[in-house]
């Protein structure tokens, strides 16, 4: 069996769905074979199983003929085997299909992920993304899974058709005119099913998505009360839910129903030409089980063609989807022609504000407005397009990967990535060890059973804001940029920590460039060079002490009015 | 600090199932006799089949033929009537019964102890909530009655071969010791295995989910490559997660298959002996024949859903489970003498024998504005859930006017002290409904008046649709500052004469902290507020102020009286103000 994860999943045939599925199968073509091989031999032995007990009938039972009787036991015996041993072989190479085809579509949807980075949540949300790596990609792994069994159908119809045929033209003719047409019934019946188990599906995601919120917000809640509401809002939906439910039986009772209608019609035709072709003595009694027994067995292949026609129908749909995002393009143009790396230590500047940070200083950025300062530190980081200069090198003409291995933004709402926490704060331990005691973040790590190496689970929920803002300064300042950029790197800390992380961070980024974006008297202090930013523009420049004396408006946002007064 | 929930025994699982069937003993009898009604409509044909081949081989007419073939298609058609409507009440039925069972469940989790909810974590309840209601859906929806009917086609039809034949029926026994042994052997590993499978493709999910919600992070911290190999490492666990369930299954099905074709192998050999010995007709060996042949279908559906039938009972087990917890209250009819507040020698821990707070002393005066201050991991989120009435002390007294605070009951406490955390949330609703849960009596002069008084009518009204603008997720977004503001408006609309902020403001931008500060003066004005807070103006603004560290209040005294003390609370302000006080 092949292994998983792909080392090389190849590359997707982005043309059209049809195309995309078509390259999906090419590229597992040897265990899609596999399956189809055993598909039919599997199904097959199912179909020739009556012809087998009609003979043995005939042969023994009828005919008192007890050594024919023991071969066609052991035919059956064999044929039994045969089945079960290319069954489970079959089963094998359709979960193999399954897996291989879901996992190579869901490593294309991680690795393309990837790549757009910054620039997919302008064009994406997050759940589409989800939903497309849990519900497109196992529907095109379906469609993939259903090839196996698919071959077994196709073929076996045929190999019943001509054995029926063989016996007697006019029973083969009922069966080779009837199945398809009785198929072509199910068709309509299932059409409203499908429609009616759509319509389910959204009312309970409503369902889900509402007891999510009340768990969620529990907290919450149960703080302030109306968990009456909350039950009679959600029995309300529970019971458009149970609604929408029993719309499906309706339509899946019927569709059972006519599941048993179906082969009971095929039975009594064939049955009835049957007896009276043996009355004629034209068939013998074994043949007229055996003619039965085709009638009944007739229904697997049946199913399994209208589950086909279903599961591709949905594949092609989730190809579709999945492909759109496939086709999405990164929002950063990398430069039509390179311009030369500005050397190590170059400036870096914002026309546009006029804010410029020293190499090797610690510079502090004060803005009135979050919205503005984090527009700056997109610029300063190229997350947009603008004049922003590296030295005199404009970053948007310098390959984008160049400008994030220089400077590095740390924004607002990073994600702390689920797993060893050692791992996620950065690749070098040393580094990673400084970094920590940098954001002050020693307690947090201490107190954690394994430390450093403990597992981190998803959202990093076992840890406080604050907690989690440490941890991400500690990773920022583990990363070692040339330039880092920090957006309020220690909103969620309390008074006595920041003061402490004020004067380490001084002392960890020393000889590096800094900026950071902050309206903390305790982090300013600390700062080389202080710029206030109002209306977009550097009113006002110098260190913290100098502009707490020479501007009011400074003053006035970093010590809060009252405070100030009542020191003056 | 998060304990988990309890998961219920398989006994306690068993007599919930069997509480939930008992309310509709009537509609489950009519199902069932529907079944055995279908079942048996279908057992008619290969008997009479049966019946046909002996009269052809001892000679017929037409005639005869006609006759059991029109009684054949009758039973087609009794039986298709029969199987639409059994399956209809049945299909009906557990519609009705899942939803018992889910709103069942809701109404326990909105009613869990306020201590469970806050030290459980969300993570563990919700996982509850959407995934195992969703996996349950299947058992209830198709694997109970799927079994319930196979079982019952699987008796009926072994009764119609023993009746057809008994002679001959006796060798389909052989079935039975293999597939007794075999699946006896998988269905001790199955469970297990695809439990675990599911375990792995929510990690799947939950990587992705990590991978586009942190996209840029990835970016910009240049971690792509440790972003494709966590997915490629997801898949290597998922796919050995499913290799291993493979194999349970490789050994599993041919050893079915196998038992399923000695059956009638054994009652062909074995009729055919008996039919030549004169011992048995040629229509019970085939009726028996067919009927063995029969057989598979409803005993392999019946294999088929057992796994599944398992991993539901666990699903069931952490439902039920929720409401194992016990209540954390003990409500009296003891009255508040006053508004007071107190602790006393309080020592509290999350974690048996790791206390957090080591004889605690603190008294909260009527109409004064306390903060408590203190390094990280000092205890004062302990504090405001104690003296919120949120957990008991483990030893000790929190007291609410001479009340211990967990002896009130929770609509007397919510009337009287609330906690306000940075935790916000925006349910699922309009505007309004998400105000009037505070006061479901409260009219909408009353929810305008309340978000008027904490600043936030103007936004509220430029809303779409106003206070009747859908909100939450999915709905319109409110800002973080936006959603805070509605939990102060639902504190006005509460009305408790005593608040506990803990860090209400913290994860916030400055400026919109700012902003809400005057929020939250309109709704602390002329009450008891105690505030924990890492802003140092917060304690520069309070009555008095407490420094708590190491799980005890170290100092406590006004402001300027703790300065003069010259303690900890002095060197953190000094550092704070030394810019300033050294300025002209």
């Amino acid at each position: 069996m092949r292994i998983l994860p792909l080392v090389d999943p190849g590359t997707p045939d982005l043309r059209s769905p049809w195309r995309f599925l078509r390259r999906v199968l090419w590229l597992q073509r040897g265990s899609v074979a596999g399956g189809a091989v055993f598909g039919i031999l599997w199904m097959g032995s199912q179909a020739v199983f009556p012809y087998v007990v009609g003979h043995a009938i005939d042969a023994g039972v009828a005919r008192h003929d007890l050594t024919a009787l023991w071969r066609w036991c052991a035919l059956l015996l064999a044929i039994g085997l045969l089945q079960a041993g290319s069954g489970v072989l079959r089963h094998r190479f359709a979960v193999t299909n399954y897996l291989v085809a879901a996992f190579r579509t869901q490593q294309w949807l991680v690795r393309h992920t990837v790549h757009l980075g910054a620039s997919l949540s302008s064009q994406l949300s997050t759940g589409d993304v989800v939903s497309i790596g849990t519900t497109d990609t196992i529907a095109i792994a379906s469609g993939i899974d259903i090839t196996a069994r698919l071959s077994g159908a196709v073929v076996t119809f045929v190999l019943v058709a001509v054995l029926l045929l063989h016996a007697s033209v006019p029973l083969g003719l009922v069966i080779l005119i009837g199945v398809p047409a009785f198929s072509l019934l199910l068709g309509p019946l299932l059409k409203p099913l499908h429609a009616r188990q759509h319509k389910q599906r959204a009312e309970v995601g409503q369902l889900t998505a509402l007891g999510a919120d009340t768990v969620a917000g529990l907290r919450v809640l149960r703080g302030i009360g109306g968990e009456e509401a909350f039950v009679a809002r959600y029995r309300l939906q529970s019971q458009r839910v149970r609604a929408s439910g029993v719309e499906v039986a309706r339509s899946q009772s019927l569709l059972d129903a006519t599941q048993v209608l179906v082969p009971g019609t095929f039975v009594v035709l064939v049955t009835w030409l049957g007896a009276r072709f043996a009355v004629q003595g034209r068939i013998t009694p074994g043949e007229l089980v055996s003619f039965y027994g085709y009638s009944a067995f007739l229904l697997t292949p049946l199913r399994t063609l209208t589950e086909a026609a279903d599961k591709v129908t949905r594949a092609v749909v989730g190809s579709r989807r999945l492909m759109t995002l496939l086709q999405t393009t990164r929002v950063l143009a990398e430069p039509a022609q390179r311009a030369a790396e500005p050397p190590v230590g170059a400036p870096l500047a914002d026309p546009l504000s006029g804010f410029v940070a020293e190499p090797g200083l610690l510079t502090a950025v004060v803005c009135g407005d979050p919205e503005e300062a984090t527009a700056l530190a997109d610029r300063l980081a190229r997350f947009v397009d603008s004049d922003a200069l590296l030295g005199d090198v404009r970053l948007r003409d310098l390959p984008v990967a160049v400008v994030r291995r220089r400077i590095l933004l740390a924004d607002k709402s990073p994600i702390l990535f689920s797993g060893q926490l050692g791992d996620e704060l950065g690749s070098n331990r040393e580094r990673v060890f400084a970094a920590i005691t940098t954001a002050s973040a020693e307690d947090i790590v201490d107190a954690l059973p394994d430390g450093l190496d403990t597992d981190v689970d998803e959202g990093a929920r076992a840890f406080s804001g604050g907690e989690r803002q440490r941890l991400l300064l500690a990773r920022a300042v583990a990363a070692d940029p040339e330039v880092l950029v920090l957006d309020e790197p220690t909103s969620a800390v309390d008074a006595h920590t920041e003061a402490r992380i004020a004067g380490r961070l001084k002392a960890g980024r020393r000889g590096r460039t800094t900026v950071l974006l902050t309206t903390s008297p305790l982090l300013l202090a600390v700062a080389d060079r202080v710029a206030l930013l109002e209306e977009g523009l550097v009113v006002a420049s110098g260190t913290h002490r100098e502009l707490l004396r020479s501007t009011p408006s400074y003053a006035a946002l970093v010590l809060r009015g009252e405070t100030a007064s009542r020191s003056a | 600090m998060s304990t988990a929930l309890p998961v219920a025994d398989l006994a306690q699982v068993r007599a919930y199932a069997r509480q939930m069937l008992r309310r509709h003993p009537r509609t489950i009898g009519t199902a069932l006799g529907l079944y055995v009604a279908a079942a048996v409509a279908g057992l008619v044909a290969p008997r009479l089949l049966g019946q046909l081949v002996d009269d052809v081989h001892r000679g017929t007419t037409n005639a005869t033929v006609n006759r059991i073939t029109l009684l054949l298609a009758f039973f087609v058609l009794l039986q298709t009537g029969l199987t639409r409507w059994s399956r209809w009440k049945s299909l009906v039925l557990a519609e009705q019964v899942f939803a018992e069972l889910r709103e069942d469940f809701l109404a326990r989790v909105v009613d869990l102890p306020l201590s469970v909810v806050e030290s459980a974590g969300s993570g563990d309840l919700l996982t509850r909530m959407t995934s195992d209601v969703d996996s349950l859906a299947r058992t209830v929806r198709y694997a109970v009655p799927e079994v319930a009917v196979a079982l019952l086609t699987t008796t009926l039809t072994v009764i119609a071969a023993f009746v057809a034949g008994p002679q001959v029926a006796v060798a389909a026994v052989i079935v039975v010791p293999p597939l007794w042994l075999s699946t006896r052997w998988y269905l001790k590993r199955a469970p297990a295995g695809y439990l675990s499978e599911r375990a792995t493709f929510s990690r799947m999910t939950g990587g992705l989910t990590e991978t586009a919600v942190g996209a840029r992070t990835t970016e910009a911290l240049g971690r792509q490559k440790q972003r494709i190999a966590r997915g490629d490492h997801d898949i290597r666990i998922a796919y050995e997660a499913e290799l291993y369930t493979l194999s349970l299954r490789t050994r599993w099905f041919p050893s079915v298959d196998a038992s399923f074709v000695l059956p009638i192998v054994a009652v062909l050999g074995a009729g055919g002996w008996l039919a030549a010995h004169g011992h048995a007709s040629l229509g019970q060996v085939t009726a028996v024949t067919l009927y063995v042949q029969q057989l598979l279908d409803p005993l392999d559906r019946l294999l088929g859903w057992l796994d599944e039938l398992q991993v539901g009972a666990s699903s069931m087990a952490r439902l039920v489970g929720v409401t194992a917890v016990p209540a954390d209250r003990l409500p009296s009819d003891r009255e508040p003498v006053d508004q007071s507040l107190r602790a006393h020698d309080v020592r509290f821990a999350y974690v048996p024998g790791r206390d957090v707070l080591h004889g605690l002393d603190l008294e909260v005066r009527p109409g004064e504005r306390l903060a408590v201050v203190g390094p990280s991991g000092a205890g004062k989120s302990t504090i405001s859930r104690l003296l919120a009435g949120i957990h008991g002390p483990r030893t000790g007294r929190v007291e609410l006017g001479g009340v211990p605070m967990v002896e009130l009951p929770l609509e007397r406490l919510r009337s009287e002290v609330a906690l306000v955390t940075q935790e916000h949330h925006i349910f699922v609703g309009t505007l309004a409904d998400n105000l009037q849960l505070a006061s479901p009596k409260a009219t909408v002069a009353d929810l305008v008046a309340a978000l008027d008084a904490v600043d936030a009518l103007d936004w509220a009204q430029a809303l779409p649709e106003g206070l009747d603008t859908r909100v939450g997720s999915g709905g319109h977004p409110l800002t973080p500052a936006q959603a805070q503001q509605v939990a102060l408006a639902r504190l006005v609309l509460a009305d408790p004469h005593t608040l506990i902020l803990d860090e209400a403001t913290a994860l916030l931008d400055p400026r919109a902290a700012r902003h809400l500060e005057r929020s939250l003066a309109a709704v602390v004005n002329d009450r008891t507020v105690v505030a924990v807070a890492h802003r140092l103006h917060t304690a520069y603004d309070a009555d008095r102020v407490a420094v708590v560290e190491g799980g005890r209040v170290t100092e406590l005294g006004s402001h300027d009286e703790l300065l003069a003390a010259g303690g900890s609370y002095a060197a953190l302000w000094a550092s704070w103000r030394t810019d300033v006080s050294t300025s002209p």
